[in-house]
């Protein structure tokens, strides 16, 4: 049977595309979309009509109207209450990426699921990359050997609005762009980050908000890795940004281009050159999955735990560009 | 006419010969190494003298040009100093932040010059990035991220295996972004790093190094001695107006491909980027302009020991795991 899927929230861009898999799911016979509910009316109304799906006036009216599951995409502060009401309504939680904005917040997120008997999954979709299923497949097989070392980026533009309001979003680049390359590295190791150093800069935005993180994570299994999660992408860059993973092993390395596969497009009517990708949905691969696991009842690919460790990598750089030197993991509670 | 000889027939030196016989104002005298038979081929084929000892070399001549392993450099340049000679020295300058003051000590009190061989400041596309981002052309810059490397170095008795004698990458290779990086973006304020070169394996080495400027921009700067795949460079520049990339791999105007002749091996491409003026070239012209106009050159040893202590700062972070603060305090 179709899973019956409401939408909590639009203020995360992601949520649009999330929306076009679940309609996609449903093309497929394997989900519903029931609705959407957001706190900005406006702005949910115009999304419901333009997916031909119905607005609820209220997130309660929403997890009323005998749905299984919820996407849940507002802005980073809010993850935690949605993902609350949700849960003791009974419904499946898919909440967007970071997880929470404190190690409180995203403790209550797991427990409260756990104790409703929901499952929570946290929106990875990097994990379904087929290029990054091809790295996993050779760090696996041990055709690179032992993993040594890793230098990922996950960089991008200042997306404004709330992303740059650190009351809304919990800070500013390094907490929306740590997330992904971290949760990947911890897939890839099996081996939680122990130790974090973080330099964290203004410099593109000169904003209220850091727009620079250089992030240097240490894992239990002696691996060391940087990542880049700057909003260092100019204004005129072809793309949206980039995740990039370099794997150094005993045996060989390994560098992956996560959208590396586009066509550039030179657009003399805007006076642009763009990238244009078409390299697999990798936002299908996630929601496909979250309906595939609501569906049968099989634990989500990518959990509660999964997004907490992640975004505590990024509590962790905060502290450790405010204290000016490394700081040590897990945060206490 | 400025007489030059050379220590050290390693690629190096064989490089920096060709530069010196093609200007106007330098003769290549003659060459001497360790290995003496090393020198008497090298020579043989530049048609100049093999000499068996440093000191007979140094009677001849008025510019050494040193190209042997760091630890080395200080006895050479000191000896090049007190008999007045003038003194290209390969990069590092030297092992020690100590060698470096004892030589550049021994210049100044002889009056001589010596340039260490920054070379990257004469290869093109690191010059022109300099001049675009003094020009404002991507603001101010906030993100710098560096990358160079590849397969891990060969040379004679594997002595860039050595870390007493080389310092690996961080000191022996990515010395050359440092430099250019306090060339471009002023002081190093931080250092902070990890890096495979404690971990005792075989011929691989790897380092990641983080820089926070004294201008408040953050580095990145990668060093790879772990990649089989051939060596890379790449840079980028980015600013609150703008970013300047440059990725090696892709700034290659010939790749030529060529059937296997029946020995194996054949069949892959190799790329080229061919320039009218080599970037070790400029690099010895000045050097030799300098001298002859008795004017300092461009690159001072000072800047050479600062390449240095950066370098030494990231290596003892990847040591200790701590954040080394440069220019004293903590």
């Amino acid at each position: 049977m179709a899973v019956r899927i409401g939408m909590m929230s639009f203020a995360h861009m992601h949520a649009y595309s999330y929306i076009h898999c679940v309609k996609q799911l449903e093309a497929e016979g394997k989900a519903q979309l029931v609705g959407i509910a957001d706190d900005d009316p406006q702005r949910g109304q115009q999304v419901a009509q333009q997916y031909g799906t119905r607005f609820y006036n209220s997130y309660e009216a929403l997890l009323n109207a005998g749905i299984d599951a919820v996407i849940v995409c507002p802005e980073n502060i809010k993850h935690r209450p949605l993902t609350e009401m949700a849960a003791k309504a009974g419904k499946h939680v898919l909440c967007e990426k970071p997880l929470a904005t404190t190690k409180a917040d995203g403790r209550a997120m797991i427990e409260v699921c756990k104790a409703n008997g929901v499952q929570l999954m946290t929106a990875f979709p990097c994990r379904f990359s087929p290029s990054y299923i091809r790295l996993k497949q050779m760090v696996e097989s041990g055709e690179l050997g032992e993993v040594l070392a890793i230098r990922g980026t996950n960089r991008g533009r200042n997306p404004g609005g709330w992303f740059t309001v650190p009351e809304l979003s919990g800070g500013g680049a390094v907490i929306d762009h740590t997330v992904h390359v971290t949760d990947l590295c911890r897939d890839l190791l099996k081996s939680e980050v122990v130790e974090v150093y973080a330099e964290i800069g203004n410099g593109f935005c000169h904003g209220d908000f850091d727009d620079t993180g250089m992030l240097t994570l240490t894992f239990a299994n002696d691996v060391f890795a940087t990542l880049d999660s700057s909003w260092s992408r100019p204004k005129v860059f072809p793309t949206w940004g980039d995740v990039t993973l370099q794997v150094v092993g005993t045996k060989g390395l390994v560098y992956m281009d996560m959208f590396a596969q586009n066509s550039t497009l030179y657009d003399d009517r805007n006076m642009r050159i763009t990238l244009e990708h078409w390299g697999s949905s990798i936002d299908y691969g996630l929601v496909s999955a979250f309906v595939e696991s609501v569906a049968t009842g099989k634990p989500v690919p990518i959990t509660g735990e999964d997004g907490l460790a992640a975004a505590e990598v990024a509590f962790a750089a905060y502290e450790s560009a405010k204290r000016g030197e490394p700081v040590r993991l897990p945060l206490p509670e | 006419m400025l007489r030059v000889g050379i220590v050290g027939v390693g690629t190096m030196g064989r490089t920096h010969a060709s530069a010196y016989t093609k200007l106007p104002n330098a003769r290549l005298i003659g060459f001497t190494d360790a290995i003496v038979d090393a020198a008497r081929r090298v020579a043989s084929q530049f048609g100049v003298q093999a000499f068996d000892s440093y000191e007979a070399l140094l009677e001849q001549v008025d510019i050494v040009d040193i190209c042997t392993p760091t630890p080395t450099h200080l006895e050479l340049v000191l000896k090049a100093a007190s008999a007045g000679k003038h003194i290209l020295c390969e990069k590092p300058l030297g092992r020690t932040l100590q060698q470096c003051e004892q030589m550049i000590e021994a210049a100044d009190r002889a009056g001589v010059t010596l340039m260490p061989a920054q070379v990257l400041r004469f290869f093109p596309e690191f010059k022109q990035a300099r001049d675009l981002v003094l020009a404002g052309a991507v603001g101010t810059p906030a993100a710098i991220r560096t990358r160079r490397g590849g397969p891990y170095p060969r040379a004679a008795n594997d002595w860039y295996a050595d870390f007493e004698q080389s310092g690996g990458p961080i000191l022996d290779m990515v010395i050359h972004d440092f430099d250019w990086l306090r060339w471009t973006f002023g002081e190093v304020e931080r250092v902070f790093a990890k890096a495979l070169t404690f971990k005792g394996l075989d011929h691989i080495d790897y380092a990641l190094i983080t820089l926070r400027l004294k201008s408040g921009a953050i580095a990145h700067v990668e060093a790879n001695w772990a990649d089989p795949g051939g060596f890379k460079v790449d840079f980028e520049i980015a600013g609150d107006a703008g970013m300047i990339a440059f990725d090696s791999r892709f700034a290659m105007p010939l790749t030529v491909a060529k059937q296997d002749a029946g020995g194996g091996g054949g069949g892959v491409a190799v790329p080229e980027s061919p320039l009218a003026e080599d970037p070790y070239m400029l690099e010895i012209k000045h050097f030799v302009d300098s001298v002859q106009a008795g004017q300092p050159p461009s690159i001072t040893a000072e800047d050479g020991m600062k390449a240095v202590e950066i370098a030494l700062a990231a290596i003892e972070s990847a040591r200790t795991g701590k954040v080394i603060r440069l220019g004293g305090g903590a």
